[in-house]
């Protein structure tokens, strides 16, 4: 055996130690998640219908593999034991993002399936983000653990799925009343908003990046459009444009030209900073000279969205914004 | 073409057809300028009265000429002409005509340099950003070039595809970082090649470029002296690393700077050059307000098309021109095997 054949075959052996020494203590970490689920024992098998109409019965809840980033937080909070999850997904202000005990898939443009086989859940919670194809790849991984789809039906209203994800969300883990405080806040939330709107006020979606300030539609455009249907606002510019990450394209002059009394914004380079209170896409809109005329400029009635909006975009961002819109709507 | 030696690389077919021809007429008539000077006005003109504010209202509309629509005018011109011109100065320095910034990796260094600038320094403004980028763009540049002196391929399509590779490899370090401090959608706002968010205020840095204009415009006898390569350059008394130093320079400032306010202008540096010398031989002296004026053309054309297909919104101007650019090229292409042909 050459020294070269004789290194491989060392380095081989080192590396299959380090696997298995990584398998076993991945088990005890699973032994011991299991141990926090026991408290359910006898709630389950439950069977319950989810998003997308399907039946689902669970027979347990001890290993869960969640991708669904709306439910991150509720996870969190109701100490689901998670135990596979897109961990480069989640908010830094999640409590399970710095988890080792969870083992990390990725993000959905890259998955590693492999993490799920290791983690052997036996519940997945599935969204939108991993869609078709990755769902696929997650029953693959985990082909006997139930599979919930958080999918609701295209055109869903966002009230309505909130209420009925939530409401799903509580009877697969047995936090019926947590659910309901839940959603009991969100429509409080979205009250305390709309009591607080005028019709009068026009509203404009944007979306901004490093150094562009680009046009969120009222329909499907991302961020804003959400509140747009949920207190329906008044679009200060009504054109269809992409559901694109980006937003639209748009000169500064077609923004100043809508002439919007106020300024929904989502930024896109927030999480780029440290700080929460990152003020530059305020800045990248109030220092413009060609939109230094538009009301919403000169009032000052501009919302940004907190800076992990668009890696949560669950009921708590909704909450969240909804409350800083309460309080950022020009007085009636 | 061995006997040729002003172009040592086999794509010269593009200039030599033309050469013979445009000897006859390089000095004598003045007026085909006056007409381009004409034309780039009345494409001025254009960009001026096109955009979605009614300009002609005095009421409201009449500031945004000032705010948005000289600046963004002003922008596509110092653009248009110092890509083109970066490239036109890069083809002389490789001593081949498929190479620009876009194809020799500066444009990934400049971006490798905005996006560790956000990484270590986040709060810092577009003046140290672009600072950083053009210095990146310049070390870039010179690795490059120190490449192309060890390996002396000289043939015509590999400089270009080392280039790319270069350009290739420099970034995906830059996704690959991107995605680790999570910077990928910060990277592909800063680098969309889109005018829409120029207006006052925010253009100014573009304004450099005029410097690197005059440089080339001054020293454009040693670039084209350069051009006929190193042997030739030193031969008649150029001091070529000095020349070729300059030549990065001037190109790595043009890009970093167009790089960071506009974005990335795929393909300009290619074609603008291409066409003029296709159509005028390689004189770079007389040629250079040719390229100026080309390059003006066709950003300004394409950034008409791109603010008015899908109004109120508009395409970045990248696209529009990667594919004229794209079909551009391949015309090109398939010309130098035609009169290659004879």
């Amino acid at each position: 055996m050459t020294s070269r054949r004789l290194l491989a075959a060392c380095s081989l052996a080192i590396a299959t130690a380090i696997t298995l020494a990584g398998c076993s203590g991945s088990t005890t970490e699973d032994s011991s998640s299991a141990a926090s689920g026991t408290a359910n024992a006898d709630y389950y098998p439950v069977t319950v219908t989810d998003m997308a109409g399907n039946e689902v019965t669970i027979e347990s809840a001890d290993s869960v593999a969640i991708t669904d980033n709306r439910f991150f937080q509720v996870a969190a909070d109701w100490d689901v034991p998670v135990t596979a999850a897109p961990l480069d997904l989640f908010s830094p202000q999640n409590p399970l993002a710095e988890s080792t005990d969870i083992l990390n898939i990725g993000t959905h443009s890259e998955p590693d399936f492999e993490q799920v086989v290791a983690a052997d859940p036996d519940l997945i919670i599935n969204g939108y983000r991993f869609s078709e194809e990755n769902a696929d790849g997650m029953q693959d991984a985990a082909p006997d653990a139930a599979f919930v789809d958080m999918n609701g039906p295209e055109g869903q209203p966002v009230d309505e799925y909130v209420t009925e994800s939530l409401t799903l969300m509580g009877e697969v883990f047995n936090k019926q009343d947590e659910a309901e405080a839940l959603i009991e806040d969100f429509h409080t939330a979205v009250d305390d908003a709309k009591a607080s709107y005028d019709p009068e006020t026009t509203v404009m979606g944007l979306v901004t990046t490093g150094k562009e300030i680009n046009y969120s539609n009222p329909t499907d455009g991302r961020g804003s459009s959400i509140f747009f249907d949920l207190l329906d606002l008044t679009p200060a510019l009504d054109a269809s444009g992409s559901e694109g990450h980006m937003g639209d394209d748009i000169s500064l002059e077609a923004i100043a030209g809508a002439n919007a009394d106020f300024f929904l914004v989502l930024d896109r380079s927030a999480a780029v900073s440290e700080s929460a209170e990152d003020q530059s896409a305020l800045e990248l809109i109030t220092a413009s000279p060609s939109l230094a005329n538009v009301p919403a400029v000169v009032n000052d009635a501009i919302y940004v969205m907190p800076g992990d909006y668009y890696l949560t975009e669950d009921v708590f961002a909704y909450i969240a914004v909804l409350d800083g819109l309460a309080e950022s709507f020009p007085a009636k | 073409m061995h006997t040729q030696a002003r172009r040592v690389t086999r794509t010269d077919p593009l200039g030599a057809a033309a050469r013979t021809r445009s000897a006859a007429r390089t000095k004598t008539r003045a007026w085909p300028l006056a007409l381009a000077i004409l034309l780039t006005l009345g494409l001025i003109a254009a960009s001026l009265l096109v955009g979605v504010a009614d300009i002609t209202d005095t009421s409201g509309g009449a500031e945004f000429l000032f705010i948005t629509r000289i600046p963004r005018t002003i922008a596509l011109v110092l653009a248009g002409a110092s890509m083109a011109m970066a490239g036109l100065v890069m083809q002389l320095m490789t001593q081949n005509r498929f190479v620009e910034p876009t194809t020799v990796g500066t444009t990934e260094w400049a971006g490798l340099g905005l996006l560790l600038c956000y990484i270590l320094f986040p709060v810092s403004s577009v003046f140290v950003k672009m600072l950083i980028a053009i210095v990146f763009a310049f070390l870039g540049t010179l690795v490059f070039f120190a490449f192309l002196r060890r390996v002396t391929l000289k043939s015509s399509l590999i400089v270009p595809i080392v280039g790319i590779m270069f350009g290739a490899v420099i970034s995906s370090i830059t996704t690959f970082l991107a995605l680790q401090f999570d910077l990928l959608q910060v990277l592909g706002g800063w680098f969309m090649g889109s005018f829409t968010h120029i207006e006052i205020g925010r253009y100014e840095p573009l304004w450099v470029v005029l410097i690197a204009a005059v440089a080339v415009v001054v020293v454009a006898d040693r670039f084209t002296v350069a051009g006929l390569g190193k042997d030739i350059a030193t031969t008649v008394g150029l001091n070529y690393e000095r020349v070729v130093l300059l030549g990065v320079g001037l190109v790595a400032l043009v890009t970093g700077v167009v790089t960071v306010v506009i974005g990335s202008l795929p393909f300009l540096g290619l074609i603008v050059p291409n066409l003029v010398s296709m159509i005028r031989g390689d004189n770079l002296r007389s040629n250079i307000p040719w390229v100026f004026l080309t390059g003006i053309w066709v950003v300004t054309v394409c950034d008409l098309i791109s603010r008015t297909v899908i109004m109120p919104f508009e395409v970045p101007i990248s696209l529009v021109l990667g594919i004229i650019g794209a079909a551009v090229f391949i015309f090109m292409l398939l010309r130098a095997r035609r009169t290659s042909a004879h």
